[in-house]
């Protein structure tokens, strides 16, 4: 069957569904290994409009699965959630910025958890100084512009500094929250999940703090103020005294006015403009 | 790649390494006849599209599992008839009832073509019974294993079996009768 | 809105060193060359210009909007390309979904668009093909190509490239050049690059930076100009010359105000022209007019 060949004839009633059985059978064994006929069979289908059409369209649906990337579990979480498409996208490129950054800070979050959990008082205590801390930390070990400096192509676009600057404080957020509140979980007492209010203030805080000074040294700051909170609060009463009585309400007042101050002056936040302060 | 025609060979180890303008050109070249022979095995044009579709991104997925057995256009049939298998799960309404191009009649041109050009089995073919033709395309002009077959014709694979096995007998009769 | 890019007595300072001190430019269309050695300022230059840094002094101006001002460092921003000298790239990431991610960051929003953009920058800069390639599993001249992309998407009036051809080999650096030329009808372009080749080629003008100040700032061809009957090859090396070195036939390259013994004048390089006025800069005492 090599010597001889499908003629433009044949080919065009089998493009056009026109051929009978036997023939078409014919054809079709031929075409499987003969590229001559087959490249012909291209040259026909593209002289048909409708099915030329047909073909690019197909090429698309493939070129489309192969060339983009399909979204990962939080971006769908995400856009579920009312975020757009594209800003999901911007969320997942954050985390994959900060890979092992992240990784380290979950380290730390899962000794300090250790130590609450098997160093009885003193073990809590460390653990109350130090969990509440680690998501602004991480955060802002993750961001701050003068510790590595915003990725240039993502700084001299016009998307807004202070928009980009939320997106990466949720990506690092989702991956802290849910370990962070698993290993909570542990813990015996209502320290397992009210360490949690604590923590968000601090992240609020920092995003606020973040439109004067750097986040780092906005962490530094808060550390400070923590610090001698629960010291302070443990010498007078119970270890976990700063979780108790009026404190979850201040908690919850420090995130209500920090993200206040952070959306008056987001224009202002660190690494928009980097080097302006020097002036 | 070569300037001349690469081929098929060439282009899927280009895939290999992720050259998408080697997936145009193999999807350029091979998604029309793809197109049109699935097309005679299903009426329903949007799951023949899906059925080329997954055959090409199979392809992308993995170019490797083609091992220079053939023919590649034999190797993306195979695919692609599969895919179609799959997609269709026994929804007998849209499969095409090949008794349609079955009935049409041969014309006195046709019959010399047939038998000068194109060999002794499309001849062969039109002197089995429908059942048998149906069954005689999807396993052995196709390729399907018989529950595949029952599949795509939407009959018990014993079915298939029994008309496979009488169809066989039929078609080396047809053929020894030829050699006379 | 005016048309031109102005920097008027810019300065930056790193604690007490002043990478670039007192720079007065004014741009308004065409491929300015930006020529310097290492350390003369060149990345902080472009790095004001590309608003990716403030400067300690002066004023910037692009197109009429100041620098300064939040909104309009937007404005700004909406119209500007940056392809920096220190790339930055997500973990993971294919070629394609980089490109896709700077064109959300440049606020193309709808789908559809965006990709066919995407898919139209990464053609530019022949990477169409391997779009689906992990960048860790690119090639150091790729990547810059790849940053290049993502600078020219949706054309903007000012590309500010920071040593676009550097680690891209020679023939895909004829490409780029090619795609670089065809830009300049659309924008201002400015590039820093350490090839002379590339400036020659692609530029008119040329601005040359030697420790953070302007030396030169004018045509390319009155540059070379200045260099004109100075520059001989002779046999031998000429220990009086302002810059002496061996070319590929074997013989020598002189920069010279006199004729080296034996050696016949030719026309001058913009790489000649170059190291003269660098020569000049550094020891003024040895050239003779």
């Amino acid at each position: 069957m090599s010597s001889w060949h499908v003629e433009d004839r044949d080919l065009r009633r089998w493009l056009a569904h026109n051929t009978a059985l036997a023939t078409s059978v014919s054809i079709e064994q031929h075409l499987v290994s003969c590229d001559g006929c087959i490249d012909r069979v291209g040259a026909l289908a593209r002289q048909d409009s409708a099915l030329d059409a047909e073909m690019e369209h197909g090429w698309e649906r493939v070129r489309d699965a192969v060339e983009l990337h399909r979204p990962s579990w939080l971006e769908r979480g995400l856009t579920t959630v009312g975020l757009p498409a594209h800003e999901a996208q911007l969320v997942a490129a954050a985390r994959a910025f900060r890979g092992p950054l992240l990784v380290a800070v979950l380290v730390v979050l899962v000794f300090a958890e250790l130590a609450g959990q098997f160093g009885q008082a003193r073990g809590e205590f460390f653990f109350l100084l130090v969990a509440p801390l680690l998501p602004s930390a991480a955060v802002a070990f993750g961001y701050d512009p003068d510790l590595e400096p915003a990725l240039e192509q993502e700084l001299c676009t016009p998307y807004s500094p202070a928009r980009l600057v939320v997106l990466r404080t949720i990506a690092v957020l989702t991956l802290a929250i849910p370990v962070a509140v698993l290993l909570g979980l542990v813990l015996p007492g209502p320290i397992s999940f009210l360490w949690l209010l604590p923590a968000a203030g601090f992240v609020a805080a920092d995003l606020a703090l973040s439109t004067w000074i750097s986040p780092l040294r906005g962490v530094a700051v808060i550390t400070g103020v923590w610090s001698v909170t629960v010291w302070v609060t443990a010498y007078h009463s119970s270890t976990d005294a700063a979780l108790h009585g009026a404190y979850p309400s201040v908690y919850l007042v420090l995130v209500v006015v920090s993200l206040a101050v952070f959306a008056r002056r987001a224009g202002h936040v660190r690494g928009a403009y980097p080097g302006r302060s020097s002036r | 790649m070569t300037s001349a025609r690469p081929s098929d060979a060439e282009l899927l180890a280009a895939i290999a390494e992720r050259d998408l303008r080697a997936m145009r050109e193999l999807y350029d070249r091979h998604a029309p006849w793809l197109t049109v022979r699935l097309s005679r095995r299903c009426a329903d044009q949007d799951v023949v599209a899906d059925a080329v579709q997954d055959a090409f991104l199979a392809v992308w997925q993995k170019p490797g599992s083609f091992r220079g057995q053939g023919a590649v256009g034999a190797w993306l049939w195979g695919i692609a008839i599969r895919r179609l298998v799959s997609r269709l799960r026994g929804r007998r309404e849209v499969l095409l009832g090949l008794s349609e191009s079955s009935e049409q009649v041969l014309g006195a041109e046709d019959q010399v073509l047939l038998s000068v050009a194109y060999g002794d089995v499309g001849q062969a073919l039109t002197r089995l019974s429908p059942q048998a033709r149906s069954v005689v395309q999807a396993v052995i002009l196709d390729g399907l294993t018989t529950r595949e077959a029952a599949r795509l014709l939407g009959m018990p694979q014993a079915s298939v079996k029994t008309r496979l096995a009488r169809a066989k007998v039929q078609l080396r009769a047809v053929l020894v009768e030829g050699t006379r | 809105m005016s048309d031109t890019v102005a920097l008027h007595a810019v300065g930056r300072r790193y604690g007490r060193t002043w990478a670039v001190r007192d720079v007065e430019v004014e741009l308004s269309d065409g491929v300015i060359g930006l020529l310097g050695p290492n350390g003369a300022g060149k990345t902080s230059l472009l790095r004001v210009l590309a608003t990716s840094l403030a400067p300690t002094t002066g004023r910037v101006s692009i197109f009429g909007w100041d620098a300064e001002v939040a909104e309009q460092r937007t404005e700004i921003r909406r119209r500007l390309g940056y392809l920096p000298q220190e790339l930055g790239f997500p973990r993971g990431f294919t070629a394609f979904a980089f490109v896709d991610y700077v064109a959300v960051l440049k606020e193309w929003t709808d789908r559809t668009a965006r990709h066919a953009e995407v898919r139209r920058v990464l053609d530019l800069v022949d990477l169409g093909a391997i779009s689906t390639k992990r960048i860790r599993a690119l090639s150091g001249g790729q990547r810059r190509r790849l940053a290049l992309a993502q600078a020219l998407l949706g054309q903007p009036r000012l590309l500010v490239l920071d040593e676009p051809t550097t680690g891209v080999d020679p023939e895909q650096r004829a490409g780029l050049r090619a795609v670089l030329a065809e830009a300049a009808r659309t924008s201002v372009i400015v590039l820093s690059t350490h090839q002379t080749e590339d400036v020659a080629a692609l530029c008119e003008r040329v601005i040359v930076l030697d420790t953070g100040m302007v030396r030169y700032d004018g045509t390319v061809h009155d540059l070379v100009a200045a260099a004109s009957g100075r520059v001989w090859v002779g046999d031998d090396p000429d220990p009086r010359a302002i810059a002496s070195w061996r070319i590929g036939s074997g013989r020598y390259r002189n920069i010279a105000d006199r004729a080296p013994s034996g050696a016949e004048a030719v026309e001058p390089t913009l790489e000649d022209a170059y190291l003269l006025l660098r020569a000049e800069a550094a020891h003024p005492e040895r050239i003779t007019t």
